[in-house]
């Protein structure tokens, strides 16, 4: 009896080894979950956009197609119009940004505090009036004005400028309220200067929020740059309408999914950026 | 010349001209008043903090001792009156360049969250341009002191560390550029009562190796009388209720409003600030282990104990004998009777001796040295006479100092 193996250890050390080999393959499990969520977050949208745009070509392949929809559909076409609504998105956020982010700033500090509330009414101003009213209202500006041009890109990229400046001015505003303002008594107790406190800490910790404004303005940029083609502006729009005008159900769709997607890209893109951009520790 | 503006307290002027060593900050007559406020709410504070000391503000919520102390780097800018800090006039310059001469430490801590402790710890030293040797050097130097081994912390960020942790990087980063000056706005007020007592032992261990001069804000009288070489108890605007050093303050309050702030545990607090080793121990009847039973019997049979403390070789309390246990043979001594506990060495405080007493069956402290042989023994006699007499010696003090200063007209 004595001679075996003392009874009390034994249990113990078959569970320790169980309970390690167990515990090594959750890891593993976990690890690997890891992977794959990390890949679909990665891959997923791409891919599932990739999959729409094909599904879509097969769709439309699988038509019969008259004469008037084989000249709208042409690859030079499409790609051209997307190329438009790019840049009209892109430009149009550079420069809300160029306006949106500074005028933010400016309204948080203490001594321009006061203003913040005109400031945001502004900006829900110009969101809150519809975008198509928005670009009427600047083409019969513009026409005015010998000097501007009332058609084209330039009147679509200042309308959308306009409506897309509430996003970003208000997250701007509310990513450097939201920084913890002890952190800030700190920085400033321990002798950086307002510039420094601003630059150093205040915007790095603002950035999430104002990146999050960016992304909203973006995708709210690609679905209004599809009205610039009334005013000369070109882009996806243009398919969409000759689709609706010329009762081409397949135009109008292929139109339609293709702002969409674009949409969707621009937003995992900015998503992608916004995780870059987020300092580490937050 | 007096360094208390409400100065109907003789004992702060003459803790002023007896006591003081250089100044390090003044503060002439600082108020600020707050728009749309009435009163100010700090009103003419003037107090001066020696070089080398912590001088803790402590009162009810709302006296203005935190923006008194935040005058001091101007976080908050006084309305008026002056701040001197070793001998210049700082009211004026530059805040930038003041504070980076102060060290900075608040309750909420407020680290960056997005920059590594490292870089935490040397925002002082960059703005001041050292380069990055001499920052390095001085950051792992920093975090060694206040037990965060650098190569395990210093890439970490905060949000990686625990309350108490990160009030040590606090306490780092205000100590970069090793300022002469610190101010701390209730330091360890947001930290779980274990962790903040071990940050208080280990902050005063430090300060006494750096001496830096500190200006310290609590709510907290306890930690006042802990923390701090001298204590200004504030009342509403700032008005300084009593400056004094924790024992003065807590035999003598200068006023009901004092009294009261202190509260009714004073005499037990007090009894924090007195050590054994200060106190004379009363003598014990002793006997060693190897001498003699007979010889041990008739000494407490000549003696009015009822008991006897036999000690070791070396002088160790062992036990407690009584007359049975000397007089029965059957066993040995040192088997016999009550093991001798609550044992105090001299560093201890009178508060120690005392929960000693209360925690062990005797009713008495036994003092020991430090390799544990027996000193002497402490009673609850001794503690009762021992605060008779800080009392006595304070009326006495108080005395001197009336008759010193003819203008008081508070009598005694």
């Amino acid at each position: 009896m004595s001679t075996l193996t003392p009874p009390d250890t034994s249990p113990a050390s078959v569970g320790d080894a169980e309970r390690r080999r167990t515990a090594r393959a959750e890891d593993a499990a976990a690890d690997k979950r890891q992977r794959r969520a990390k890949l679909i977050h990665y891959f997923g949208m791409p891919l599932f956009l990739a999959l729409v745009v094909v599904l879509l070509y097969f769709w439309v392949a699988g038509q019969e197609l008259d004469s008037i929809e084989t000249r709208t559909l042409t690859l030079d076409n499409l790609l051209g119009q997307t190329q438009q609504h790019l840049t009209l998105t892109l430009y149009s956020t550079f420069f809300v940004l160029l306006l949106a982010v500074p005028l933010g700033i400016l309204a948080t500090r203490p001594r321009l505090r006061r203003y913040a509330p005109v400031v945001i009414g502004l900006g829900n101003a110009g969101q809150a009036i519809p975008s198509l009213g928005l670009l009427a209202l600047l083409f019969y500006l513009f026409r005015t004005q010998a000097a501007l041009p009332s058609t084209g890109t330039f009147p679509v990229v200042v309308s959308l400028v306009g409506y897309s400046f509430l996003p970003i001015l208000r997250n701007t505003m509310v990513g450097l309220d939201q920084v913890d303002r002890f952190v800030l008594e700190a920085g400033r107790g321990m002798g950086m200067s307002n510039r420094r406190v601003l630059g150093r800490i205040e915007l790095p910790l603002a950035v999430p929020v104002v990146l999050a404004g960016v992304r909203t303005a973006l995708v709210l940029n690609v679905g209004t740059a599809a009205l610039a083609f009334l005013f000369g502006g070109g882009g996806l729009g243009e398919t969409i309408f000759a689709g609706f005008q010329l009762r081409r159900t397949a135009v109008l769709i292929t139109g339609a999914v293709l702002v969409a997607v674009l949409a969707l890209l621009v937003d995992y893109v900015a998503g992608l950026v916004e995780e870059k951009l987020t300092p580490r520790g937050l | 010349m007096s360094d208390v503006t409400n100065a109907d307290h003789p004992q702060a002027r003459l803790g002023d001209e007896a006591h003081l060593g250089e100044t390090m900050i003044e503060l002439q007559e600082l108020t600020k008043r707050f728009p749309g406020q009435e009163s100010p709410a700090v009103d003419r504070l003037s107090l001066k903090i020696p070089k080398g000391e912590i001088v803790v503000f402590v009162g009810p919520s709302g006296c203005g001792k935190t923006t008194s102390l935040k005058m001091i780097n101007r976080i908050i800018e006084p309305s008026s009156g002056h701040i001197i800090i070793d001998g210049e006039d700082v009211t004026t310059i530059d805040p930038n360049h003041l504070r980076r001469r102060i060290g900075y430490v608040i309750q909420q801590i407020g680290l960056f969250p997005h920059i590594r402790i490292g870089d935490n710890v040397a925002t002082v030293p960059h703005l001041l341009g050292w380069d990055k040797e001499r920052t390095d050097q001085r950051v792992d130097e920093l975090l060694e002191v206040v037990g965060l081994p650098p190569d395990e912390y210093r890439e970490r960020f905060p949000k990686e560390l625990s309350g108490g942790q990160r009030q040590r990087v606090g306490v780092a980063r205000a100590l970069a550029a090793d300022p002469p000056v610190l101010l701390m706005d209730e330091p360890f007020g947001a930290i779980d009562p274990i962790t903040r007592t071990r940050l208080q032992n280990e902050f005063l261990r430090l300060q006494d190796e750096l001496q830096k001069t500190i200006a310290f804000v609590t709510h907290d009288i306890d930690e006042a009388v802990k923390m701090g070489d001298r204590i200004a108890i504030l009342q509403e605007g700032s008005r300084v209720a009593q400056f004094a050093s924790p024992e003065e303050i807590l035999t003598n309050p200068a006023n009901e409003f004092v009294a009261d702030f202190v509260g009714t545990g004073a005499t037990l607090k007090r009894l924090k600030l007195t050590r054994v080793r200060e106190v004379q121990p009363s003598e014990a009847l002793t006997g060693r282990v190897d001498e003699d039973r007979e010889t041990l019997r008739r000494r407490f049979d000549e003696s009015d104990w009822t008991a006897m403390l036999l000690l070791d070789t070396e002088n160790r309390p062992l036990r407690w004998l009584r007359g049975t246990d000397l007089r029965q043979t059957s066993r040995a001594l040192d088997q016999v009777g009550y093991r001798a506990r609550a044992t105090v060495e001299p560093q201890a405080t009178l508060s120690d001796a005392l929960e000693e007493m209360l925690l062990g069956a005797a009713g008495v402290a036994i003092v020991i040295d430090r390799r544990g042989a027996y000193q002497g023994l402490l009673d609850i006699d001794d503690i009762i006479t021992s605060i008779q007499t800080m009392k006595d010696a304070q009326a006495e003090f108080y005395r001197a100092a009336k008759l010193a200063d003819p203008e008081s007209e508070v009598s005694a």
